[in-house]
């Protein structure tokens, strides 16, 4: 099935003077996925979301939303689009109610009962002058307002960074509920846990490059799987090949080491002939992934 | 002791993160006056040159606006400084002292700094004692700067006492506002309300003092704006204001002490209420937004700047009458000639008031236009953009908010003037006439235009610049308001937009330099439109 991408990005660069913010930036969202896109501060996912938003211009690249040009066609982009910045900042002297309503007409949406069901979820004031909201009641606001309208594409930077355990769980089923609705989802943050939970696809971000994209199950076969092996005598196991990190175990003949994925089949044949009295495998989690290409280590 | 413990290291931590702004306060204060009065000897040295001043500040035009003061026997060099600039640096430094003290408090507290503060081992009231030695020491060092600056200026008739007397007391008088902001920032709860608050009671103190001033000098003691006039620091040195001001200003910072300590973090006497569950209709776009956000600033505006209209105007019948300082003239000229003079001096009165006019109602549009990048920088922008809103759009909301709510309020100042002037009039034929209203208004109203084409050129193209707005409108008005005063060169009016055009209703309307002028403005706003399409936003 062929399909035309929500977002393509191609190549994408930023420069603040000599400062190279994004190097080379690439990467598809499609209709109906949840990206996630994951990478430490200042690596970039900022200013990569920026350069989407047509608040600054690339230097270099394409970047395209819906087909358009996100700089030259931001107005029209943004009529399908709905954004969560990561700091959500509002006018101090307008009522988080006020400001829903104004987002939503800015997008030619209205109030609506899910707008009001939104509000009592997410155990919002909307009476309240925003100057007197906490960070999540202000990223409440941002988010009720997204949800509440009707777009193709969603984009959120950082969107649970204030929120509770209780909210952030009311975020990851609305975000759900949207894929199954077909809508395209990006997705940036540090909770790595949200983002193997929800997210299809995934690009790590590194000093302005993407250095890897792909799903979950893609990824951990670019890297090593844990494993916790109590043998029956006393065989060696750092004489295997593609075995990193052996530890001795607590009790006698038990070890635990990582073992690198193509090397995976061999070990396991030679430690059944070791007589194999215990086994535990663990598949690397997004963290695992993550340290991985941040530090070099597993 | 503990209630104040750490004040020294606060009031460090003060000056240190306020220092560029102290320093550029200092710096232009204390230069100006030293300026001013090193080359007052050569404005007004001679007697015939003195005597020709003495009369026209005595004109009630010149006492509403610089205040009234009393000449006694031979007139010197120094009386007539003092005279000119003692309420004019007052005004300055009470500008200063507010901004100073709601930011040191009211603002760092919103900023949730001084929870930071208060959670290591602080006096409870050391924020606030912090925040006051901060001005006691930035007055200070101005009154000291002020009189070593005087001295070394050495104007005739200038006494060791009349130096050292103008130096304590703009210190004091600043002191004063500025101990009066630090009441207001206990009271409300927000520093952008302490500081409408501040302003209130600032405008009411300035008001009585130049109605008082107009019509009986001595009921001006019961206005704190007032006092600095009774100085009289060069003919009969009086330091009862100084006490005053320090009187009085004890008294404020007791209260905010008082306050301070009862008080939770954050809170304050005058609250925030909630309000709207859901927006209004009317709440749907850029414009409504900008209305709905500044309308009380707006509104604000537009009212002081027609009271202080209708307040100038209630002194056309005092001046407009030369009849009452010179009876014999009628029994002479015939009441034509008269009634032509009479004219002549409100003409002249209308046109200098239309100066200050054009200035003030600059202030709110060039507020609006420089918003539009302080949002951007405070992150609200984010949101918007993110919606099907172009940066045209914008921009141009907030350009025509701006560019209207300066010309109402040129429009009803001087309408204020005129209007509550020629009703005030005892022979209406004196007074001003339609036409000459309307060309007065259309006189300055290009050079408003033009003030507010370079903030959004700025805005537009070198956002980082966008202070210098204020810097040329300063400098705009000081050289057209006070260059006729300290006889400045003729070049210096021409920097700024408000030169470029001769008085009007003093002179005919010259629609030649209007339309240039506004054509000026338009290409200006269009250079800065297609910057600000072209650029970067900035973000956090």
């Amino acid at each position: 099935m062929t399909t035309n991408p929500v977002l393509e990005i191609t190549h994408l660069q930023k420069k603040f003077g000599h400062f190279q913010a994004l190097k080379d930036i690439t990467f598809t969202v499609q209709p109906g996925e949840v990206f996630g896109f994951i990478g430490p501060n200042g690596a970039g996912k900022s200013t990569t979301i920026r350069v989407l938003l047509g608040l600054i211009r690339a230097s270099g690249g394409h970047a395209k939303i819906f087909g358009q040009d996100v700089w030259s066609d931001s107005v029209a982009i943004h009529q399908r689009l709905a954004y969560v910045p990561g700091d959500v900042y509002l006018w101090p002297n307008l009522t988080g109610g006020e400001i829903i309503d104004l987002l939503l007409k800015l997008n030619g949406a209205r109030h609506t009962a899910k707008t009001d069901d939104l509000i009592r979820r997410f155990g919002l004031d909307p009476t309240k002058k925003a100057r007197t909201y906490s960070k999540g009641n202000r990223q409440k606001v941002a988010l009720i307002a997204a949800f509440s309208q009707d777009a193709d594409f969603y984009i959120f930077d950082e969107p649970t960074s204030g929120l509770d355990p209780l909210n952030e769980r009311l975020f990851q089923e609305a975000v759900l509920d949207l894929k199954q609705h077909g809508k395209a989802v990006l997705l940036s943050s540090h909770i790595l846990s949200e983002v193997e939970r929800m997210c299809d696809r995934i690009g790590i971000i590194r000093e302005g490059k993407i250095i890897e994209t792909g799903s979950l199950a893609e990824m951990r076969h670019l890297t090593r799987t844990m494993v916790t092996v109590t043998l029956g005598d006393a065989f060696d196991v750092t004489e295997l090949a593609g075995v990193h990190g052996v530890t001795a175990g607590q009790h006698p003949n038990e070890w635990q080491f990582a073992v690198e994925d193509k090397e995976l089949s061999q070990v396991m044949t030679t430690l059944a002939q070791h007589q194999v009295e215990a086994l535990q495998s663990t598949p690397p989690t997004l963290e695992d992934l993550f340290m991985h290409y941040y530090t070099g280590k597993e | 002791m503990t209630r104040f413990g750490r004040l020294g290291q606060l009031t460090r931590l003060n000056l240190r993160r306020d220092r560029f702004r102290i320093l550029m306060w200092i710096i232009l204060l204390a230069a100006l006056m030293a300026s001013v009065a090193w080359k007052f000897e050569d404005i007004y040295g001679t007697q015939s040159e003195i005597a020709a001043i003495k009369g026209t500040l005595a004109s009630p035009g010149i006492v509403a606006m610089f205040g009234a003061f009393s000449f006694k026997g031979k007139v010197t060099t120094a009386e007539i400084f003092a005279n000119e600039m003692l309420l004019f640096m007052g005004l300055i430094q009470v500008v200063m002292n507010l901004a100073l003290s709601v930011h040191a408090t009211r603002g760092e507290e919103d900023l949730g700094i001084t929870e930071l503060i208060r959670s290591h081992a602080v006096g409870t009231l050391a924020p606030l004692g912090a925040a006051t030695l901060e001005l006691v020491i930035v007055n200070g060092l101005l009154g000291v700067l002020y009189s070593v600056g005087l001295t070394a200026a050495n104007m005739p008739g200038a006494t060791t006492e009349g130096n050292w007397l103008i130096g304590i007391g703009l210190a004091t008088t600043g002191l004063l506002f500025g101990l009066l902001g630090l009441l207001t920032a206990q009271l409300a709860d927000h520093s952008a309300s302490a500081t409408g608050l501040a302003y209130a009671l600032f405008g009411i103190s300035y008001l009585a003092r130049m109605i008082t001033d107009v019509q009986n000098p001595k009921l001006t003691w019961w206005s704190p704006m007032g006092w600095v006039e009774k100085l009289a620091p060069y003919n009969a040195a009086n330091w009862t204001p100084i006490w005053l001001s320090l009187l009085t200003g004890l008294i404020l910072l007791s209260l905010a002490f008082r306050l301070n300590d009862r008080r939770d973090l954050g809170a304050g006497a005058i609250t925030t209420r909630p309000g709207r569950r859901t927006a209004s209709a009317f709440l749907r776009g850029p414009v409504s937004l900008l209305w709905r956000r500044e309308r009380n600033v707006i509104i604000a505006w537009l009212l002081a700047v027609m009271i202080f209209g209708i307040a100038y105007g209630t002194v056309f019948n005092t001046i407009g009458d030369i009849l009452k300082t010179n009876p014999t003239m009628q029994q002479v000229f015939g009441s034509t000639m008269v009634h032509e003079a009479n004219h002549q001096v409100l003409l002249s009165f209308t046109s200098l008031l239309a100066i200050v006019m054009a200035a003030v109602a600059t202030i709110p549009g060039m507020q609006l236009i420089l918003k539009l990048h302080t949002d951007e920088t405070r992150g609200w922008l984010e949101a918007l953009y993110a919606r099907p809103l172009s940066r045209t759009t914008l921009l141009f909301s907030h350009l025509g908010m701006a560019y209207l709510t300066s010309t109402l309020a040129y429009i009803g100042g001087l309408g204020g003037i005129v209007v509550m002037g020629d009703a005030s009039l005892t022979h209406v034929q004196d007074g001003i006439s339609a036409t000459e209203f309307w060309h007065g208004v259309a006189a300055q109203l290009p050079e408003i235009w033009v003030f507010l084409a370079i903030s959004t050129l700025l805005v537009g193209c070198w956002p980082r610049l966008k202070t210098l707005s204020w810097a040329y409108l300063a400098l705009g008005f000081i050289s057209v308001y006070m260059g006729s005063l300290l006889k400045l060169p003729g070049w210096v009016k021409q920097l700024t937009p408000a030169g470029w055009m001769l008085r009007v209703p003093l002179h005919a309307m010259n629609w030649t330099t209007f339309s240039w002028m506004t054509g000026l403005a338009i290409v200006l706003i269009i250079s800065g439109w297609v910057g600000y399409r072209r650029r970067d936003l900035q973000m956090r």
